[in-house]
């Protein structure tokens, strides 16, 4: 034993242990901020039946989906052929910006298009990729009934209520927008001819 | 009257225990404030009384409220049922209400006026940095206590407002998506984030206490500015807090409970900028209401969010626009402080006032082209005051400020 302390070992020891008790402190944030991710219950994915022959022609239903609003629309020709035309106006036509905006089922050109199985029936996710809002389904032409919210050349869609997003008949976003991507699909299957199965 | 207190010998006692009377001297009866503070100095007390105002009715409102968005029989849910009743049934209630409801609005113009105290006459630059600093903490808290309480009634302003403001969260790259989740308890604003806002929003006014105490302490370490903005003479220019202006304190809230009262008792919503007409319509997740828009008071960072095209600017020049607040007193290098000898600030400091007005109007308002380019030029503007003011003093000829007040 001498009389001088080993100060390099000391300093050591302080910082290891502070060190550690840093660490453990730290952690303990773990369960606090674990406590407000959605609980199980909450996350328990949830499949939802729907019968789309109820959804008159040219008309738009929203239903839900584990909490979120859903889009389903039936689109006449009319309708069809008004997405077709200003790919140019669009900030992603072909829908390949991320994996929300495509599913696995979007296998041909033209689903890709019409961002649906059959051409018709559209459903998508009814949340604007800007803030989440619940876009206003405008689906006529012009600005006549829906005054100056819609640009002149106005091809049918919708329009977001709180900073004006617009989107086309396909959900695509239209250059301008402040949402940054088209609508987004999610997995669904025909069960019957009239059937789908979201989720 | 504080003097024949002090004297008692029950005060003697306590005294003798705590030393409470040099507290009292040397914050309040020997605390010197300059001569010649001027209205604006009013907004400080003020802030404070609809402070207490709003714990207090708050505490009250606890009582009878219940967070919970599970539906009723009647097919409304708990939250938006328990408000009814409070407003119906519960003694007093309604007024107990709408003291909460309109001491929010109030508690913002206090406060915005009290800022505008700070930046017109310079109270932000040296020695008062940090109390600038530690005000603009509490401005953030308040947004944010504001901004909880309002999802509690559950109507339909309150749920969109929720789900665009938690949505926000999610442009941040990378851990966007984790923070909303984190604020809302599930994919979409729903029952968890209800019980977690009433959580934060109880919380958040408590952490407003405690930091107007820092305030006020740093306050009295640093000691006013007054109208001129010159350093005074603690001997010859000062008068004691107490009795001068206590006394021109309490007038002060004289004056505000005339309007305060009108508005709780005739006119609680206040044509819409209260509360908003939207909100006696029960939360529905299935429709967004034809037009969203925050309270007044939240609007011009609104229009600053807004007149982004991608997301993720809107977003960030918002928090921009709020950061860039406490490094205002860095910013401004010249040596005079009050906007009374500084022609040029003073100019771009009422363009600026100018600005956040017009800001505000749009944001309250429905977007359209005109209305979004004037937001834009007047987010240039808010954002030009303060990259400008690094430059003023180089060119600015400053007025000769008195030697004296
Ligand atoms: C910084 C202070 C505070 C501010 C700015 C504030 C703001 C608000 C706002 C804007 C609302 C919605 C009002 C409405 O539309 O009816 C609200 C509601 C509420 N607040 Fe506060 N609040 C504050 C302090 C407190 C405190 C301390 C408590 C409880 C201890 C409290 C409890 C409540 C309750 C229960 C409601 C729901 C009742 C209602 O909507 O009227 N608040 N608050
Ligand atoms: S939420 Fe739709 S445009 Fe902002």
């Amino acid at each position: 034993m001498t009389d001088h302390a080993d100060h390099s070992r000391r300093n050591f020891l302080y910082v290891a242990a502070g060190g550690l008790g840093a660490v453990a402190a730290g952690a303990t944030i773990v369960p606090f901020v674990g406590s407000m991710l959605p609980a199980a219950d909450t996350l328990a994915a949830s499949k939802t039946e729907f019968e789309v022959s109820t959804v008159a022609e040219g008309q738009l239903v929203v239903i839900q989906w584990q909490g979120k609003p859903v889009f389903i629309v039936n689109r006449t020709t009319d309708m069809l052929n008004r997405i077709q035309g200003h790919d140019d106006k669009l900030k992603d036509p072909m829908s390949q910006a991320m994996s929300d905006v495509q599913a696995d089922w979007m296998d041909t050109e033209e689903k890709r298009i019409n961002r649906s199985i059959k051409p018709e029936y559209l459903v998508l996710v009814a949340s604007c990729t800007h803030l989440g809002c619940i876009p206003l389904f405008k689906p006529t032409e012009g600005q006549k009934d829906w005054g100056d919210s819609v640009p002149a050349d106005w091809a049918g869609g919708w329009h977001c209520p709180c900073h004006g997003s617009l989107y086309d008949l396909s959900g695509r976003v239209v250059n301008g927008s402040p949402a940054p991507n088209n609508l987004h699909v999610m997995q669904y299957k025909y069960m019957t001819d009239t059937k789908v199965l979201i989720g | 009257m504080i003097e024949s207190m002090m004297k008692t010998r029950l005060f003697q006692w306590v005294d003798a225990r705590t030393d409470a009377g040099s507290i009292i001297r040397s914050q309040l009866t020997e605390y010197p404030a300059p001569r010649n503070l001027n209205y604006m100095w009013n907004f400080g007390s003020l802030a404070l009384l609809v402070l207490v105002l709003q714990i207090l009715t708050g505490i009250f409102l606890v009582m009878y409220y219940k967070p919970s968005a599970e539906m009723t029989a009647g097919g409304f849910t708990v939250a938006f049922d328990s408000i009814e009743r409070i407003m119906r049934d519960v003694n007093f209630g309604w007024l107990i209400r709408y003291m909460h409801a309109v001491g929010a609005s109030a508690f913002f113009i206090v406060v915005y006026l009290h800022i505008a105290r700070g930046l017109y006459y310079g109270s932000y630059k040296g020695p008062r940095e940090l109390l600038w600093i530690i005000g603009v903490v509490i401005l953030l808290i308040m947004q944010g206590a504001a901004f909880f309480g309002y999802l509690l009634p559950w109507g339909q302003m309150s749920f969109w407002g929720a789900t665009v403001i938690t949505n926000l969260f999610g442009a941040v790259p990378v851990i966007g998506d984790l923070i909303s989740e984190v604020l809302r308890g599930g994919f979409a604003v729903g029952d968890p984030t209800l019980n977690r806002f009433f959580s934060l929003h109880y919380l958040f006014p408590l952490l407003l206490a405690a930091i107007v105490g820092g305030h006020v302490h740093a306050l009295h370490v640093v000691h006013s500015n007054n109208p001129e903005g010159i350093d005074i003479d603690h001997e010859k220019e000062t008068i004691p807090f107490h009795p001068y202006y206590t006394i021109k304190d309490a007038f002060g809230v004289a004056v505000f409970l005339i309007p305060y009262c009108y508005f709780v008792f005739f006119n609680p919503e206040a044509w819409g900028y209260f509360i908003e007409v939207d909100n006696f319509v029960p939360a529905n997740n299935l429709q967004t209401p034809a037009h969203i828009a925050p309270v007044w008071y939240l609007t011009p960072w609104y229009t600053i969010l807004r007149s982004f095209e991608s997301k993720l600017l809107g977003v960030a020049a918002m928090g921009a626009s709020l950061a860039i607040l406490f490094v205002l007193p860095f910013l401004d290098r010249s040596k005079v402080r009050s906007a009374r000898y500084r022609p040029v600030y003073r100019q771009m400091v009422i363009l600026f006032f100018i600005s956040v007005l017009v800001l505000g109007y749009c944001g309250h308002s429905a977007p359209t082209a005109t209305l979004k380019l004037v937001g834009q030029i007047a987010t240039a503007i808010y954002f030009g005051f303060f990259l400008l003011l690094p430059f003023v003093h180089k060119f600015e000829k400053t007025k000769p400020v008195p030697e004296r007040i």
